[in-house]
């Protein structure tokens, strides 16, 4: 196995069709310009780039076909490498870093592109794509009903019920997740919130409101990254990816994803996020203890409180304790998302994968501004996405 | 009740004998399904002897949540669209579902004991289209 380093990260600011911030760019505008800066962050040139790992989105570009690394080729320059599509529905950009990761872990190649965008389509995201009894997730619409948020909203329920977790705890979640993203140049939202400004938000799905689950957004986000003997050519100070874990749904998972499951012995959820966060700590030989920040796929304010307890950053039930102590800060013991998140960015679907690898760098160089991470060393990444996909990344310095 | 009655999607529940959920058990492991599969699932189980089960009676709200808001197709809804709450439910026959409530979510509390029901989720041509509910015992 060769050492595999980031050596240069780029974003484009999200943002929604007809904003300002993405107008009526396309996805491949989006990408192109994460992508010239990476480049030009890592001293770089395209046609130094060997191979091309890009997030497949089922909502924009690609053909339609989830081809979406060969529209950026296209775009580019075709200079006839490799490229490879990965589809994990918002796990993509994840499952992307990964494969990147492990072709230049394995040798195979020297110098990678990791890319991720979308253009989203406006309101809650069809979850299924399909008009077909036989697809799970056609049945669960058809028949029942329930759009994304109202998956996140049962587990907060249950979580409200198991720990006595109050709506105002879950609020006081947005409210740090938005001061982070003050001063945050790729964020979309850049303006701080107060909790009675979130409580007064509409609910999306009872107990969850607007303010407290991530819209969709447009934007995109690249890494160049290449073997640590390689790396030496170009910088003094890389970023190293300590592991990169994918891993699916187990069994035993105590969510239905579809209709329905064997009633479970025990509350094992997101046994996906956890295996592959799992892995990670595992293959990287470093703890939960040692994570210095962590990015997690904060859909809503519920899994910045149920995530570091299922992965052991923190005790079980501390969570709300944690946040209202202001340790889920950046300047905190256990910072979440101090990017901002997801609920601060807007969910570009297929990007996220990606964004948290961008924000990871910038951290852990200690270009992150007025929401670094005071002496960040070691960086913790995670995505989920339908279909009972998670990746996880470790990087530090 | 003179409204003509149709399943949103066939094949999936009856109301003959009783509202139930058309699924199956492995004879080998035990783990329930619904729908039915064509084998078993588990990855711990080393046969695949899957029997028609139909699953009725009541269970227990697990969690629950609400849709504020009008889920996007493929779902179908009579407007104006009116929220709705789903339950996550632990039926006593050993199968944790998911379906619509009936009732508010001011009705709904973690613990309660529901019933499996058939009920309306939408209407078009002259037609009610059900699917399976619960409803407060």
């Amino acid at each position: 196995m060769q050492e595999v380093v980031v050596l240069g990260v780029g974003m484009h600011r999200f943002g929604k069709t007809g904003d300002a911030i993405v107008g009526n760019k396309s996805v491949t505008e989006l990408c192109r310009a994460a992508v010239d800066m990476a480049l030009k962050d890592a001293g770089v040139s395209w046609r130094q780039i060997e191979a091309v790992s890009a997030a497949s989105s089922r909502f924009s570009g690609g053909k339609g076909w989830g081809l979406n690394g060969n529209d950026i080729v296209e775009d580019m320059g075709s200079t006839g490498i490799p490229v490879y599509n990965l589809s994990a529905g918002c796990a993509a950009g994840g499952n992307a870093f990964n494969v990147g990761y492990s072709l230049v872990a394995g040798g195979i190649h020297d110098m990678v592109l990791v890319v991720g965008g979308e253009v989203m389509p406006k309101g809650m995201i069809q979850t299924s794509g399909l008009d077909d009894v036989n697809d799970p997730e056609f049945l669960r619409q058809a028949c029942v009903g329930m759009p994304g948020p109202t998956f996140w909203s049962t587990l907060a329920r249950r979580r409200m019920y198991d720990y006595g977790t109050t709506e105002e705890q879950m609020a006081k979640v947005t409210v740090k997740a938005r001061q982070c993203a003050v001063g945050n140049p790729y964020a979309r939202f850049q303006k701080a919130v107060t909790v009675e400004e979130v409580l007064a938000s509409p609910y999306v799905s009872d107990p969850l409101r607007l303010f407290e689950i991530c819209p969709v957004s447009n934007g995109a986000a690249a890494a160049i990254i290449c073997s640590a003997a390689m790396a030496r050519r170009f910088t003094r100070k890389p970023i190293t990816v300590a592991t990169s874990t994918v891993a699916t749904i187990s069994f035993d998972d105590a969510l239905p994803r579809s209709l329905a499951g064997p009633v479970p012995a025990g509350s094992s959820f997101h046994t996906e996020a956890k295996s592959a966060v799992m892995r990670a700590f595992e293959r990287s030989g470093i703890g939960p203890r040692e994570i210095s920040f962590t990015e997690l796929q904060d859909n809503t304010c519920y899994y910045e409180l149920a995530f570091p307890e299922e992965w052991g950053l923190c005790d079980e039930g501390e969570a709300e304790r944690l946040v209202e102590a202001g340790d889920t800060a950046p300047t905190g013991r256990m910072p979440i998302n101090p990017s901002g998140g997801f609920v601060s960015f807007g969910e570009a679907t297929t990007a996220m994968g990606v964004f948290q690898i961008a924000e990871l760098t910038w951290q852990l160089r200690g270009e992150a501004g007025a929401r670094q991470v005071p002496n960040a060393r070691v960086g913790l990444a995670q995505t989920n996405g339908l279909g009972g996909n998670a990746t996880a990344a470790i990087l530090k310095r | 009740m003179s409204e003509l009655r149709e399943p949103c999607v066939p094949g999936l529940f009856s109301e003959e004998n009783g509202p139930s959920l058309l699924g199956a058990r492995c004879r080998c492991c035990g783990t329930p399904y619904f729908p039915a599969p064509a084998h078993c699932r588990s990855p711990d189980c080393a046969g695949s002897d899957l029997e028609p089960h139909a699953f009725s009676g009541g269970g227990v709200l697990w969690s629950y949540s609400v849709a504020n808001f009008a889920p996007p197709p493929p779902h179908k809804f009579d407007a104006p669209f009116k929220p709705y709450v789903i339950g996550v439910v632990d039926l006593d026959q050993g199968l944790r579902v998911v379906g619509q409530m009936i009732g508010t979510a001011d009705d709904m509390r973690v613990g309660a004991r529901v019933d499996l029901v058939i009920d309306p989720i939408y209407h078009r041509d002259g037609k009610a289209f059900t699917s399976w509910k619960f409803r407060l015992a």
